[in-house]
């Protein structure tokens, strides 16, 4: 079974214009079909789930939508805050992915005290990526690794695959094991660039509103299928980002022996004991640069939660 | 209850587990279909009564059937700028890959990208390239001039040809010029952080995407198609395939 599936929730307008009703009615249908297909989830042993929400690209639509959409995000998120006995009861941690900057303030207020109240769950995962794109993401990501060159934590040749996967907005969960969009779309849609390279993808036509558990079962069983090949190609691409770095390291270890070494010949034991110092060195900034990440992350919920219980107060 | 749920998965996987079998048994045939089928479907053809026998080279046809191709293209109203074949076999064909590249050109896709995710391509380009151009002897002939066919490795972009009526560019890509591609980009910009001469909060998406295009410029994909029975991108191009039409 797949450990982590994440949705393209797609198809809520094409829904409302089937049925001849408002837009806002699709996307409120929408929400329904993601709190049924989450019960669904959980049956099944899911545990993490992401979805796509709401992208950057959404901004542009006609106004009505989007404060529609925000209004929808406004109540829904109250709601939850409003069923924490159940969360906590059913262990859920919320996270919000995306460029929360963008939001109104009082909605980022919202998520913050979301993501606070429900940190320490760990039963099972729901990431909502609102406000969010793929190549944001990773832009945002590779400005933090230079953030962190910037502030001393790191250097240059520090930055890998490795480091940029803790750099992104999804660092404290695994790649998705399964990727469903439905409404007959076979993009991407800049989601989950970085994290897919090795998922199952499924395309599916039925639309959102109507998705039903069978469909669900399909995705499922189309994983499996594919998981053998899947696993080994993964595991292929692992062994070589080990050489990769590997190799990497031994490069900047003879760099820096040959710059103290006054270029005298270098004996094979003396190169060995300065790789393995260089990688021990490595680790240890790359350590300390993704708990100040960590902080700096954290800080940015606390200091919006603040805002909201003085502004509740007042 | 359980039991009964556990037993019909079973069914069903054993009965798609054959149904596998049986296509791999008639896989050359299948995969000549297919592509002969694939190829203009994708493109939307109309429904010609002679479009399937036409894309298998044979002797007499040769003629007609470039002709057909060219004439075909131009009735398409829109044709993808740059297309992607991500080939995840388990065998690799050079005559196969090669024959494709060389349809997309002949009807008139101006960039075409060939991948696998274990970098066998990459390793083996020359081979590829003689391949193309073997094939596009044959299947071309005469017009075959009319085509030239420049290739991009990473290290260099010197075209082979001049600019003739009809250029088409071939780009063999690998897993490194996916994720890794992006974070050599980033170690560049972090050097450029470093030496003071860029601050981190300076990068967006759009200095991002040009870091990443390169002096090249090729166009994001507008169209992959997968090869394979793996439902993956398989770490094709991850920055570059944003809005692609994945079949």
């Amino acid at each position: 079974m797949p450990k982590h599936v994440a949705f393209i929730m797609d198809g809520n307008r094409r829904y409302a214009r089937k049925l001849h009703v408002e837009r806002q009615q699709g996307h409120t249908q929408g929400f329904d079909k993601l709190a049924e297909t989450l019960r669904w989830c959980l049956n099944l042993e899911i545990r993490e789930v992401t979805v796509y929400a709401f992208s950057i690209e959404n901004f542009k639509r006609a106004k009505d939508e989007v404060d529609g959409l925000m209004e929808l995000a406004r109540q829904k998120f109250s709601r939850l805050l409003d069923e924490q006995e159940d969360l906590e009861k059913h262990g859920v941690c919320i996270r919000v992915l995306g460029d929360l900057t963008l939001l109104p303030l009082d909605i980022q207020k919202l998520i913050a005290q979301a993501v606070l109240a429900t940190k320490h769950h760990n039963k099972c995962f729901l990431n909502v990526c609102f406000a969010y794109t793929s190549r944001h993401e990773i832009t945002n990501a590779v400005k933090e690794a230079a953030w962190g060159v910037e502030q001393g934590l790191i250097k240059p040749s520090d930055v890998s695959e490795f480091l940029l996967d803790e750099c992104l907005y999804t660092n404290n969960s695994p790649d998705p094991d399964l990727l469903i969009r439905t409404s007959g779309e076979v993009r991407l849609s800049d989601f989950l660039l970085w994290q897919t390279t090795y998922s199952c993808l499924v395309f599916q036509s039925i639309l959102w509103p109507e998705y039903s558990f069978w469909n669900l079962c399909e995705a499922i069983l189309q994983y499996q299928l594919n998981h053998q090949a899947l696993q080994k190609a993964r595991d292929q691409h692992a062994e070589a980002r080990v050489l990769q770095q590997l190799e990497a390291d031994r490069c900047c270890a003879a760099d820096l022996l040959q710059q103290t070494g006054l270029g005298k010949p270098v004996d094979p034991q003396l190169r060995q004991e300065a790789l393995q110092k260089y990688t021990a060195e490595r680790e240890e900034r790359v350590h300390s640069f993704l708990t100040a990440l960590q902080e700096k992350r954290d800080r940015f919920f606390t200091d919006l939660n603040k805002g909201f219980i003085a502004s509740a107060k007042a | 209850m359980a039991v009964v749920y556990e037993f019909v998965w079973r069914m069903l996987h054993a009965l798609l587990h054959l149904q596998r079998t049986l296509l791999s048994w008639n896989w050359r045939l299948w995969r000549r279909a297919m592509t002969a089928v694939l190829v203009p479907t994708v493109f939307g053809f109309q429904n010609h009564p002679h479009n399937n026998k036409k894309l298998i080279p044979t002797g007499g046809k040769k003629s007609c059937c470039r002709v057909l191709w060219k004439s075909d293209g131009k009735s398409l109203e829109k044709l993808p700028l740059h297309i992607g074949l991500l080939i995840a076999e388990e065998e690799t064909r050079y005559t196969d890959i090669a024959n494709l590249v060389v349809w997309c050109m002949a009807v008139g896709i101006s960039y075409v990208s060939v991948y696998d995710n274990q970098g066998i391509f990459r390793r083996n380009s020359s081979r590829l390239m003689d391949e193309i151009l073997k094939q596009q002897q044959e299947l071309l002939g005469l017009d075959s001039l009319k085509y030239s066919v420049e290739f991009l490795n990473n290290s260099n972009d010197k075209p082979e040809q001049q600019v003739l009526s009809c250029q088409a560019t071939v780009k063999v890509l690998s897993p490194d010029d996916g994720k890794t591609g992006i974070v050599t980009a980033a170690q560049k910009f972090c050097q450029l952080v470093e030496q003071q001469q860029k601050r981190s909060s300076d990068l967006d998406v759009n200095m991002l995407d040009s870091m990443l295009r390169g002096t090249k410029g090729m166009p994001d994909p507008d169209l992959v198609m997968k090869f394979g029975t793996v439902d993956s991108t398989l770490g094709f191009l991850p920055w570059h395939i944003r809005l692609t039409e994945i079949m």
